[in-house]
């Protein structure tokens, strides 16, 4: 059964690798994707079908990840989403913050995009097999 | 011739009454004077025990004299001295003959003369002071109170002279002046301010005061120190005063302002002593005034500096760490691109094309290793890990056995290295550095590097030898600037040397190299001992 995917990231081509690796690896799963943390919580707050997961970036112009995720999680409707960070750093603040907030996972992207599509492809097939709570 | 008879019976008669009355009267007169003799043998036995009691009591007076009692007849000639006449002057008359000039100091000879010619006339003189020669003790220093004797008919017989050595009293009283000249050259020529105070009042002033606060000598004596301190810290200086007074503290120390004549206002620090009687009152206190508005003024400009400094520190690492971040993102977005157009391209491209994308790929990641480069450099003295105990001897043994290590390269420690307190992360960085590069570089068959440490004084002074290319003297600067590699292939960032400084920066310490190009160098760096 295919999961719904939301990823939200300010960059065009990371979004582009994110739906190559879905696509290269013909992953049955869907993608909705939104350039900031406003349209992602004007999505969310839409009452349109929840996603399975979010993918968060956490450098944005305007809402940052973290501020986004501070709303998302003080949300009683949206707080059981679960969120994996994919940061650019795996600085020590950062990582603190966001477990403090509550997320599910932590990705840094790596430089090489054959690291970056491994590294993804693991992920998606971790979620594949996890009990989700279904709305 | 009965009247005849009877004329002289009756005249017999008489001459035996006057006769018994004559009688009587001797008798009486008689007594009187048995009486009188007696009254005058009583009086002469009082007298004589009078004179010798007086006798005595001189004579006590005369040996318990602590002053040297001299006495002589009109020429000079010395009759008696007592017990202190003889230890001061050394000689003993009953063995030598001594006349007072024999006494006098050669250069006090004409004073002694007309102080003599004073004693002849005027009977007597005092406050004679100069030097004598003595037997046995040099020449002293005497003060001498002296007057005639004179006989009955008012003829002078002898002279008596008091002597009282006062060469120790005048040494002690120079003494004494030279060090209250010193004392108060000390005072004047100080530059602190210093007063001496006395319930509330001013009664002494030095000149550094007097400059400080505008006011002359005369015009801040008697004072009230209240009138010259600015109200803010009043209340402090009582409460610190009042705890003098109880006894309950000697000195104490304050920093306030004081009003000028002209009513400017400028700051000192004011270390205030007690001074007490014996029952622990206070005699007076004793105020020591610097003035400290320079001071404080520097130290306001240097806490703006140190936190503009601080500000500037943050910002440039934070700065540094978000351009890297910054710039790591499209170099991602590079990699993949290309990626994909070597993938999606891969029937169309030839294979200059396809190697021109690798080398594009490559150059891709040597940016990326850069800005690693700075992220690593510009974080050093951000991570502040409390200092702890370092066992160098373990961290460079867990070194040598994580990093890659050639299997013709050998690395040994050839002295025990100490123990230091620090930042093991950084300590760790500087040792995996250096020895990275010796291991990295290395271009012999058979590649030894070799780890040690002597002790100075205060540094601990390693060495770290390698026999590889060596280094042209022209770079010995050089290598030590961030991005600044001598190396021709790609792996290197030009900042590993570059932490390393940073970190012997933070120890205090010193990095130099000695090389010889084709047989090797050694890195010599010190870190400042820390107590452990």
């Amino acid at each position: 059964m295919g999961l719904t995917f939301l990823l939200i990231e300010d960059d065009e081509i990371e979004r582009l690798k994110f739906a190559r690796v879905l696509q290269k690896n013909k992953y049955n799963h869907t993608l909705l994707e939104a350039e900031n943390g406003e349209k992602a919580l004007e999505y969310l707050e839409s009452n349109k079908e929840l996603p399975d997961l979010i993918f968060l970036d956490l450098n944005m112009p305007k809402m940052n990840g973290l501020e986004f995720l501070k709303i998302l999680k003080s949300n009683p409707a949206l707080r059981y989403t679960p969120v994996v960070i994919l940061s650019t750093s795996n600085n020590y603040n950062d990582l603190k913050e966001s477990y403090e907030i509550g997320i599910a996972g932590y990705i840094v992207k790596p430089l090489k995009y054959e690291e970056y599509a491994h590294k993804i492809k693991c992920l998606i097939e971790y979620w594949s097999i996890n009990e989700l709570i279904k709305r | 011739m009965s009247d005849e008879l009877e004329i002289l019976q009756r005249a017999l008669q008489r001459e035996k009454a006057a006769r018994k009355q004559a009688e009587q009267i001797l008798e009486g007169k008689s007594r009187e004077l048995y009486e009188l003799a007696q009254q005058l043998k009583n009086v002469n036995a009082k007298l004589e025990e009078g004179l010798n009691e007086k006798a005595s009591e001189l004579q006590g007076v005369f040996e318990n004299l602590v002053d040297a009692y001299v006495l002589m007849d009109i020429s000079g000639n010395i009759i008696k001295m007592n017990d202190a006449a003889n230890d001061l002057f050394g000689y003993n008359i009953s063995e030598e003959q001594l006349n007072v000039v024999r006494l006098i100091y050669e250069d006090d000879y004409q004073y002694a003369m007309s102080s003599f010619q004073k004693l002849v006339t005027q009977g007597s003189f005092t406050n004679y002071q100069a030097r004598v020669t003595t037997k046995h003790k040099g020449i002293r220093t005497v003060h001498i109170n002296a007057s005639l004797i004179f006989n009955k008919k008012n003829k002078p017989i002898a002279a008596q002279g008091i002597v009282r050595d006062i060469t120790e009293e005048l040494k002690q009283k120079r003494i004494f002046e030279e060090q209250k000249k010193q004392l108060s050259a000390i005072v004047e020529n100080s530059s602190l301010g210093i007063a001496l105070t006395q319930f509330g009042k001013i009664i002494q002033t030095n000149k550094a005061l007097q400059n400080l606060l505008g006011f002359t000598q005369d015009e801040l004596m008697h004072k009230e120190v209240k009138a010259i301190s600015h109200k803010e810290e009043l209340e402090e200086s009582e409460e610190n005063m009042q705890k003098m007074n109880d006894g309950e503290i000697d000195t104490f120390s304050i920093n306030k302002k004081y009003i000028k004549k002209d009513g400017t206002i400028f700051w000192a620090k004011t270390n205030v002593a007690a001074v007490r009687n014996e029952d622990g009152s206070i005699k007076y206190q004793v105020a020591l005034i610097e003035d400290i508005t320079e001071q404080l003024k520097f130290e306001k400009q240097r806490e703006v500096l140190v936190k503009n400094l601080e500000n500037s520190n943050k910002e440039l690492n934070d700065y540094a760490h978000i351009v890297s971040h910054d710039l790591k993102s499209p170099l991602r977005s590079m990699n993949a691109l290309l990626t994909w157009l070597k993938e999606d391209y891969v029937e169309v491209l030839d294979e200059n094309a396809q190697s021109s994308l690798d080398l594009l790929l490559k150059k891709v990641d040597k940016m990326d290793l850069l800005i690693n480069g700075i992220l690593r450099y510009s974080s050093i003295d951000k991570i502040n890990q409390p200092q702890q105990k370092v066992i160098l001897q373990d961290v460079v043994s867990d070194i040598i056995d994580v990093i890659h290590i050639p299997q013709h390269i050998t690395i040994e420690i050839i002295t025990e290295l100490p123990n230091v307190k620090g930042d093991k992360f950084r300590l760790q960085q500087l040792f995996q550095n250096l020895l990275n590069n010796a291991v990295k570089y290395n271009d012999k068959k058979k590649g030894i590097v070799t780890i040690s440490c002597k002790e100075k004084e205060e540094f601990w002074e390693f060495a770290i030898a390698d026999n590889g290319p060596g280094i042209s003297e022209k770079y010995y600067d050089k290598i030590f600037q961030i991005f600044q590699t001598l190396d021709d292939k790609n792996e290197s960032t030009g900042v590993g040397l570059s932490i390393v400084k940073k970190i012997i920066d933070v120890y205090e310490g010193k990095i130099w190299l000695k090389s010889k190009e084709r047989e090797g160098t050694t890195f010599y760096f010190t870190l400042k001992k820390q107590v452990v």
